[in-house]
């Protein structure tokens, strides 16, 4: 390989291995807050209103991420001014 | 195109590359110092504002504010702490 094509590589496993753990981060949070949200008494299976409450609150919780990066990032560019 | 990498592929690398890859790792560094932030907010955030049964995928504009003004107050807060113990060390 050549120097390009290793620097090329080393970039691309690099920005996976960080999406994958930023993936990582947000299930765990998820799964955490909408379990104890939504499964309050966990039965023999998953109910379909579990279900439901269970795919918006992740729905939910992903536009509150977003929410707070936006509030985060310029709050960050207004105080590097 | 291999898409392994061996350790001694790492030696090919030539100094331009070299500094390159050091500015995009500081760069990629910094972003996940941010992400982290921003997930643990986001946990404390949720907690805060989320609080009603939850019908629907979206976010309420009083969550929605009340998730903004907690990410607010709290880097308020984490500032205040810095002072604060920055006056402590000075007095």
């Amino acid at each position: 390989m050549e120097s390009e094509a290793v620097k090329t590589e080393v970039i691309r496993q690099v920005k996976t291995q960080y999406a994958i753990d930023n993936v990582k981060q947000l299930m765990e949070k998820i799964n955490d807050h909408c379990f104890q949200r939504c499964v309050p008494k966990p039965g023999t299976s998953l109910s379909g209103g579990e279900q439901a409450c269970f795919t918006q609150c992740m729905e939910k919780y992903m536009l509150a991420w977003n929410q707070v990066s936006t509030t985060y990032i310029s709050r960050l560019q207004r105080e590097q001014q | 195109m291999d898409s392994s990498l061996a350790d001694h592929d790492l030696e090919k690398l030539n100094e331009k590359d070299k500094l390159e890859l050091r500015s995009f790792l500081a760069n990629e560094n910094q972003k996940a110092r941010v992400q982290a932030t921003v997930h643990s907010l986001t946990d404390m955030c949720f907690k805060k504002c989320v609080t009603g049964t939850i019908r629907g995928g979206k976010l309420d504009g009083s969550e929605e504010g009340c998730i903004a003004n907690c990410t607010d107050r709290f880097l308020d807060v984490s500032r205040l702490t810095v002072n604060h113990l920055q006056n402590m060390r000075q007095g």
